[in-house]
């Protein structure tokens, strides 16, 4: 199983949000999924073990997964192209 | 008003749900959609009331025993901004936060006062900090529900100013950030800024984000952070090595427990704040505005994490040098990102300038967390919090230390008329930066 990691500047707050909206949609197209909630400043040194990495801050450059920028999903402008990104990432 | 008190008094884990539920329904959300909501943030609440008992169970009696043996007055235990939010919430003014910040938010968007259409409402519990405190500081319930929406005012004013550094600098289109915590200080920023370019040297050090990320990454791991941080005050407070290791891990826990426990609270508040953002921009169509959301967006930036991280250990060493200070900071050492990350595109990512402007921040900070720890302790038994009588005193940096938060309380001592002129000075530089005539868009 894929392991996506959801994060954000407190792992409190847009991570939530996102990661409901992603709970969502995974259980609508059926793709079997193990999210995962962090926040940036705890996954410095952990961040390169996960498939997908789906963020709504700014991810350091030492992070070699790829990333995900999910603030669309948040503003409401551009969400589909997210959903296709994760999607294409999770190939 | 007996009626009201009644069910103030059956406290916040009751009290919220309900809200939430009745506000969802206005909101037109699934009644059994709302109730989940509701019933999910009192959980969250329960959650974050258990973590802060076991924080000021473990933490409490060390700062105590490390007072007493080292004479370092640091009793004040910060407990961070998840619990400080869950207590600005719970509180009598934070339960119509969410609703003043719309209202105010609505007529400033109409009048064309403000081009920021917050839908970040989660991070209204800023306004219902700083409008908890005034309230009990004045015993006025009045004067909180003004401070709320004049604080309101405030951070849609400094969202609309620091606009340009969010879309140029962190790559935001159309976003501002009318953050509580982050926004406020640009103002402090901008003057350090023309300051430090005068300093012949000082002007041109840099250094690289990436080598101090690098090399002290491990203190932004909360969990070790909080282990670390449990270790040391257990040394010091003459504990044994049983002691030690468990107030240790007692630590560490809180760090991780702490904010999850808030995400549960979020998880409820999600729904809410979706359908209430839907509808504040049906309202709103077609019309240019800048999203306001959390300044969260900004905080994994290199420079602001690099800076966040060295500002750790000078955080602690300032608040045992800080004559007057007696906060112990603990909690909002994971939070610092979000102090900096505002400063940060005014210093235009220089770590060097974003540390010194955070250090003299901080120190007059601590002093402001210290000032106010008898208030927030007040609001924190207010909302059915636990503590063992007079053993402990709690506060947090942010938004404790946070400049408007001193702005308020100031301003209220002073009465209406004091936040009266807060909202005139705030009005007309919002004024200024919309209407002036020609130069609409450059500020």
């Amino acid at each position: 199983m894929k392991k996506v990691l959801v994060i954000c500047g407190t792992g409190v707050a847009t991570s939530t949000m996102v990661i409901n909206k992603l709970k969502e949609f995974f259980a609508e197209k059926q793709i079997d999924v193990q999210l995962y909630q962090s926040k940036v400043s705890d996954i410095l040194s952990t961040g390169n073990d996960y498939d997908v990495i789906i963020s709504t801050t700014v991810v350091p450059p030492s992070i070699k997964t790829k990333v995900v920028n999910a603030v669309p999903l948040l503003t409401g402008i551009g969400k589909e192209k997210v959903f296709n990104d994760i999607l294409e990432a999770l190939k | 008003m007996d009626f009201i008190q009644k069910i103030v008094d059956l406290g916040p884990t009751v009290v919220l749900p309900v809200i939430i539920f009745l506000f969802g329904l206005v909101l037109k959300m699934k009644p059994g959609r709302a109730f989940r909501a509701g019933l999910t943030v009192g959980i969250g609440f329960i959650g974050v009331n258990l973590i802060i008992g076991l924080l000021v169970d473990n933490l409490g009696p060390a700062a105590k025993d490390m007072v007493e043996r080292l004479g370092i007055d640091l009793s004040i235990i910060d407990v961070g901004w998840p619990a400080t939010s869950a207590i600005a919430f719970g509180s009598t003014v934070g339960a119509l936060a969410i609703p003043i910040g719309l209202i105010v938010n609505f007529i400033l968007l109409i009048v064309g006062l403000t081009k920021t259409l917050n839908i970040d409402l989660w991070n209204l519990w800023h306004i219902a900090f700083t409008g908890a405190l005034v309230s009990i500081m004045t015993d006025s319930f009045a004067m909180g529900i003004v401070t709320a929406s004049v604080h309101a005012i405030v951070l849609l004013v400094l969202a609309d100013m620091s606009q340009k550094h969010v879309e140029k600098f962190y790559g935001y289109p159309n976003i501002s950030f009318p953050h509580g915590t982050s926004t406020p200080y640009i103002l402090f920023a901008w003057p350090l800024e023309k300051l430090f370019n005068m300093i012949p040297g000082f002007k041109n050090l840099k250094a690289d984000p990436e080598s101090i990320q690098k090399r002290l990454g491990i203190l932004g791991e909360s969990t070790v952070l909080g282990l670390i941080l449990g270790l040391i005050i257990g040394i010091l407070a003459g504990w044994n090595a049983k002691e030690v290791l468990n107030l240790g891990v007692s630590t560490a826990a809180v760090m991780l427990l702490l904010p999850r426990m808030v995400s549960i609270l979020m998880e409820g508040l999600a729904p809410v704040s979706e359908s209430a953002s839907e509808f504040v921009k049906s309202k709103f169509p077609g019309r240019e505005v800048f999203i306001g959301m959390d300044s969260a967006l900004a905080v994994g930036h290199p420079a602001a994490i690099a800076s966040s991280l060295i500002m750790v250990p000078i955080v602690l060493l300032l608040a045992i040098i800080v004559p007057g200070n007696k906060v112990l900071p603990f909690g909002d050492l994971a939070t610092i990102p979000f102090i900096v990350s505002m400063m940060v595109p005014i210093f235009r990512g220089n770590v060097i300038r974003t540390v010194v402007a955070s250090t003299i921040a901080l120190g007059f900070g601590l002093l402001l967390a210290t000032y106010i720890s008898p208030l927030f302790t007040q609001a924190a038994k207010n909302v059915g919090f636990s503590f063992p009588e007079g053993t402990n005193s709690i506060s947090s940096l942010v938004d404790g230390a946070v400049p408007t938060t001193a702005i308020f309380l100031f301003g209220a001592k002073l009465g209406y008329i004091g936040l009266m002129i807060i909202a005139l000075i705030a009005l007309a530089t919002a004024y200024y930066i919309n209407k002036r005539p020609n130069k609409t868009n450059e500020s």
